[in-house]
């Protein structure tokens, strides 16, 4: 078996019809992509419209040194919207962040209604104004790696984040950022 | 005055002794291995929190001065800390960040903490209770009594954080710390508490300038929430208040957080005997910063690797009988200004990081400043004099110029 088809796929039971999953599961799936690239070019309302007027973020980590599951951010959509909207008022690390998002998992609700996914996410810091720009900037490093749990709620083939669980595999997050990730 | 010439940016500042430090001490290797031998193998330092090892057998790693330690908690429910070292051929005992020992290990049984390389096994007390094939090897030359671990000196205190000290023979820890912690104590002993929140940050820079910035609030303007919304007359009179062996307080005022724009406020939610809103912070000699804004506690600890590069360890504490509604609106409270994705930590580190891009070894030396005078209140830098004289004390130096032995400042450090 083909197990890129069977990763992405979404379930066939219930009453969805398979070509209403596909199309519904392609949906998700470009919300997913077209989050990446917003988030990429830090087109901050522009992802945000791609959300739930009830979407919640989170920022989140299991810490294997205090054996707890910790979360890191956390907002709901309005708190974003005051985030971004603050975002030129703080003195921040500047240097662009990258995304490299793999989408594992999209699974349909049978109704159609809903979908749940999981991804896989590297972030990149391409190094600008962080540090000392004249002996740094332009080098690139890995800055984040983990996995985008996501929820959506799917309306007339349109797909849109009900929840995003940005969980973190890194803990040591020097300066940390800003920003959405 | 124009932009000066290099004769005149070398200068000696118009200020008194005491009122500036020379960058050396923040990027002379000399200097820095000093400050482990003289100054972190002998200070007490809040190396976790009992709550990260609550049940009998947990334990926790950690370092002081590139010294491997791990902390333990027994059977008799005593916490205590020893070299992570196996007095046979100097492996590191325990590879773990923390776990448990109750489980028996691929080299070792249960309840002993068993060095992987040749399975010996010490109890909880540290001592040896097995070394493999003993009497072929050693007939009866070594006995164990005389290869136990390296105990170190440990103390549960202070709101449960577990402390330790190198040191055999330290002064006592409520001598070291208990004056600076009397405005807290009643809150932070009145019930358990409980580590919500752990990260860290290695950052090129020198562990000094990041204590620095936890005893000035003069960089302020640095912050969005506290240049425009945080300030008024409650908030610049809060004094700046100093402790013997280098130990710094900040008082209390009410933080009005319905003026902060995208907070809620933090009235329904504090801890013990505080009133809420309140904000303390405590700022402990060598590099260790308490700070219960509200809701949350915040604890840094500075890790100091190189002359250059300092990691510093956070950690966010609520109450262990919270509600998970509580400890959520807890972390939440943390996190938005302290997180590592919050609005003030990044602006901080962004500092301290852009300090050590100007001061790292080999750089020519300037003076830095510390000469703010404001009645010893919260934009006055006289938190920093105290830290450095107590510094110049602890390694005989002169911040100032640090070839020169310690003498006392002009004006005394308040």
């Amino acid at each position: 078996m083909d197990i890129q088809t069977e990763m992405t796929a979404p379930p066939l039971s219930g009453g969805l019809d398979p070509a209403q999953a596909r199309e519904a599961a392609d949906a998700v799936r470009n919300a997913i992509y077209r989050a990446t690239i917003l988030l990429d070019s830090q087109k901050w309302d522009e992802w945000l419209a791609l959300c739930d007027e009830n979407f919640v973020y989170d920022i989140k980590a299991w810490s294997p040194e205090i054996n707890y599951d910790m979360t890191y951010l956390h907002g709901s959509r309005k708190d974003l919207e005051a985030l971004i909207r603050l975002l030129p008022k703080h003195n921040t690390d500047h240097s662009p962040l990258t995304r490299h998002t793999t989408v594992y998992t999209v699974d349909v609700a049978d109704d159609g209604a809903t979908a749940k996914t999981v991804s896989a996410f590297i972030v990149f810091q391409h190094l600008l104004d962080g540090t000392n720009s004249h002996i740094d900037s332009g080098e690139s490093r890995l800055f984040l790696v983990g996995k985008y749990y996501d929820t959506f709620r799917i309306e007339n083939g349109r797909a849109l984040f009900t929840s995003r669980e940005t969980r973190l595999e890194n803990r040591r997050l020097d300066k940390g950022s800003h920003w959405p990730i | 005055m124009p932009a000066r010439n290099h004769t005149q940016w070398m200068a000696t500042p118009p200020l008194q002794k005491g009122e500036w430090v020379d960058s050396r001490v923040y990027t002379d290797q000399e200097i820095f291995d000093e400050e482990l031998e003289k100054i972190f193998k002998k200070a007490w330092v809040p190396v976790c929190h009992e709550s990260e090892l609550p049940k009998a057998y947990d334990f926790r790693t950690t370092s002081i001065a590139n010294e491997p330690i791990i902390v333990t908690r027994g059977p008799d429910n005593e916490v205590r800390a020893f070299l992570n070292v196996c007095p046979h051929r100097g492996m590191l005992i325990e590879r773990r960040p923390s776990g448990s020992f109750y489980e028996g290990q691929p080299s070792g049984n249960p309840k002993r903490m068993t060095c992987m390389f040749h399975a010996w096994q010490f109890d909880m007390k540290g001592n040896c209770v097995y070394i493999s094939r003993e009497k072929e090897g050693y007939q009866d030359r070594l006995p164990k009594e005389n290869v136990g671990l390296r105990r170190l000196r440990c103390e549960v205190k202070f709101g449960g954080f577990v402390w330790v000290n190198l040191d055999d023979n330290p002064i006592s820890l409520e001598d070291w710390a208990g004056e600076p912690f009397q405005c807290l104590r009643k809150t932070l002993e009145a019930e358990p508490m409980e580590v919500f929140h752990y990260h860290k940050a290695i950052v090129d820079t020198n562990y000094k300038l990041w204590h620095d910035t936890n005893c000035e609030f003069y960089h302020d303007f640095m912050h969005y929430h506290n240049r425009v919304t945080g300030f008024n007359d409650a908030y610049f009179a809060r004094k700046n208040e100093s402790f013997e062996h280098g130990h710094i307080v900040v008082g209390t005022f009410e933080v009005n957080y319905d003026q902060y724009e995208g907070f809620e406020s933090r009235a329904g939610l504090s801890f013990p005997h505080l009133p809420p809103n309140q904000w303390y912070m405590i700022d402990l000699f060598p590099g260790m910063n308490f700070n219960l804004r509200g809701s949350a506690l915040r604890c840094d600890v500075v890790t100091p690797l190189g002359p250059n590069k300092v990691m510093i360890e956070f950690r966010g504490l609520g109450l262990k009988s919270d509600t998970p509604e509580e400890r959520q609106t807890r972390i939440n409270h943390h996190n938005s200004i302290w997180g590592p994705f919050g609005r003030n930590l990044h602006e901080d580190l962004i500092g301290v990081q852009g300090q050590g891009t100007t001061m790292r070894p080999g750089q020519e030396p300037r003076r830095i400043l510390h000469g703010r005078q404001e009645n010893q209140t919260i934009h006055d830098e006289n938190g920093m004099r105290h830290y450095y004289d107590e510094w110049g004390k602890w390694m005989n130096r002169s911040p100032s110029n640090p070839e020169l032995p310690y003498s006392a400042p002009a004006i005394a450090a308040e």
